[in-house]
């Protein structure tokens, strides 16, 4: 009996232990991994740059991405660049953050409460398809043109997404579990924020991550409608001006910003769910 | 085995009602009782409503018709008198096997030190020693099920209610694991309702086996087989074998009509 054991405690440790390497090897092998990674959005910037020179097109129409790069690096110099980026961060992360507590707050009562969800169940079914960007005459309307009114639409939109991972996540709960837990005695309070929470964490997890971009794309498009500060408003004001450098040079920006948070929201996620099997495959995002 | 049975199942009647298609009628007039520390296996063809008649028993399911008690007292919700184990474990996977353990055991108010003792003790039982802060993801299924069993142990209920435990379990892990229960059976008696189409298991672990027909299920016949546990080769004994083979000839039909009438 004890043999059998041991050899079923080898099979167990041996996917949890990993292979020992050196930290050399280690950090070579990330670098060379990025490296091939990051090739294609390389070669693409060759292409860009390429392109641009080869006079198929005026400075106007395609500016080269070096000259994108020197009119970014002018306005990190001037501090407009962390003003701007900044300001669209601040809209689009609080709107999420807004998005993340009222969406899985109204996702578990509508999982709990019959009333909850006869309510809001038809609303989300149609105001999910809807362009919510749509109603940002009516938003400038009633809340004006600043923070509030441009939060406000990324939290519209955000929302959506979030309520109804937290559903699903929640309606996919073995039973056995929540038998489980009310077999240990668990009364409902419990069983909601110590069982079905982390249980439906994984999904409610895919729900944020929809919603992150559609936070930034939000945050942006209602800068560039409304206008001001902000990396959406400040490109606008280049396209009044006619400066494709700094149209371009915000597309850029924006397209940096964007990666940066989505990466970032993969790695909580791993640092979150360390748990699920997923946890020990390679990253996709 | 003294004075009124611990749990008494009279005249139980279940209907499963799809959220869509016609109500099927699971359990039809079942009658059951079960002593104090003994061990019973309810066997019987797949669908024949025998995990319903645990879940029932369990608290986990309404009692529509009829009356299950415990001690004296009629069924009305799950309680940590009666542990459940379930045949894909139920672990919470977001939990250690450490704190899978502790659960029941935080959920009485025991006090850290107390509990960290109790847990320890539980994991060297079920040979779990080194793998106290495993997740359930990086266990192997047998291990799993220790981690479960240990956990129902843990809050020490006088019932245990298991649905098929081994049925996920590769043959060799299983038949290691019966002899495992059958010890822990002989050092923390309990009463033991344990679910199972495995004929061989059923005779093996049980005091009696209650012999369920197919859907709608009611207890066919219940058969005694008390045999010594601790005999290595008590599987080779004729005794063992007869009974092994007389029961299933009763499960057979059972299985048969279960398949809808055709012999396969």
């Amino acid at each position: 009996m004890a043999g059998i054991e041991q050899a079923e405690n080898a099979r167990g440790s041996a996917t949890a232990l990993e292979p020992e390497q050196s930290a050399f090897a280690f950090v070579f092998r990330t670098l060379c991994w990025g490296a091939v990674r990051s090739l294609p959005i390389v070669l693409l910037a060759v292409a860009w740059e390429v392109f641009a020179r080869s006079g198929a097109v005026t400075m106007f129409q395609l500016p080269p991405l070096s000259a994108v790069l020197e009119r970014i690096w002018h306005d990190a110099i001037g501090g407009d660049l962390f003003i701007n980026t900044g300001l669209t961060l601040y809209r689009a992360i609080t709107g999420f953050l807004i998005s993340m507590v009222a969406g899985v707050a109204l996702g578990m009562l509508m999982s709990r409460s019959a009333i909850m969800r006869w309510f809001f169940d038809p609303i989300i079914s149609v105001g999910f398809p809807m362009p919510k960007i749509a109603f940002l005459p009516i938003v400038v309307l009633w809340l004006g043109f600043y923070d509030v009114s441009k939060i406000s639409m990324v939290v519209f939109d955000a929302i959506f997404p979030v309520v109804t991972a937290t559903i699903a996540g929640i309606a996919g709960i073995e039973r056995e579990l929540i038998w489980s837990a009310r077999n240990m005695g668990a009364n409902n309070r419990e069983l909601m924020w110590q069982i079905a929470l982390p249980a439906a964490l994984p999904q409610i997890m895919t729900g944020l991550q929809v919603a992150l971009p559609i936070a930034m794309i939000v945050a942006v498009v209602a800068e560039m409608v409304m206008g001001g500060y902000g990396l959406g408003g400040a490109m606008m004001t280049e396209y009044r001006f006619a400066n494709s450098r700094g149209v371009f040079a915000g597309i850029v920006e924006i397209a940096v910003v964007g990666y940066v948070l989505v990466k970032g929201m993969s790695l909580l996620r791993r640092r979150l769910l360390i748990w699920h099997p997923e946890a020990s495959e390679p990253t996709t995002v | 085995m003294s004075g009124q049975p611990q749990i008494v199942i009279d005249k139980v009647c279940h209907t499963y009602r799809p959220p869509r298609g016609k109500p099927v009628l699971a359990l039809d007039d079942v009658s059951l009782s079960v002593g104090t520390r003994e061990f019973l296996a309810l066997l019987g063809p797949s669908g024949c409503g025998k995990s319903t008649l645990l879940y029932l028993i369990g608290g986990f399911l309404p009692i529509e018709r009829g009356t299950i008690s415990v001690e004296s007292k009629p069924v009305t919700a799950p309680g940590p008198d009666r542990g459940i184990v379930f045949q894909h474990f139920a672990l919470f996977p977001w939990k250690t096997v450490r704190a899978n353990i502790a659960y029941g055991l935080e959920r009485q108010g025991m006090p850290r030190e107390q509990r960290e003792a109790r847990v320890q003790s539980l994991i060297e039982m079920v040979g779990l020693r080194g793998f106290e802060d495993s997740f359930p993801s990086q266990l192997s299924g047998g291990m799993k099920q220790r981690a479960a069993i240990a956990r129902t142990l843990a809050f020490d209920p006088s019932i245990l209610l298991m649905d098929e435990p081994f049925g996920a379990l590769d043959a060799q892990t299983r038949h290691l694991m019966q002899s495992e229960l059958l010890s822990i059976w002989q050092r923390t008696p309990k009463t033991v309702i344990f679910v199972t189409h495995d004929v061989q298991e059923a005779v093996y672990l049980a005091d009696r086996v209650a012999v369920m027909s197919a859907r709608p299920g009611r207890i066919k016949t219940i058969v005694d087989t008390k045999f010594d546990k601790n005999d290595k080769n008590i599987f080779k004994t004729k005794q063992f074998v007869d009974q092994v083979d007389a029961i299933w000839d009763l499960v057979r039909d059972e299985a048969i009509k279960a398949q809808g009438g055709r012999e396969s």
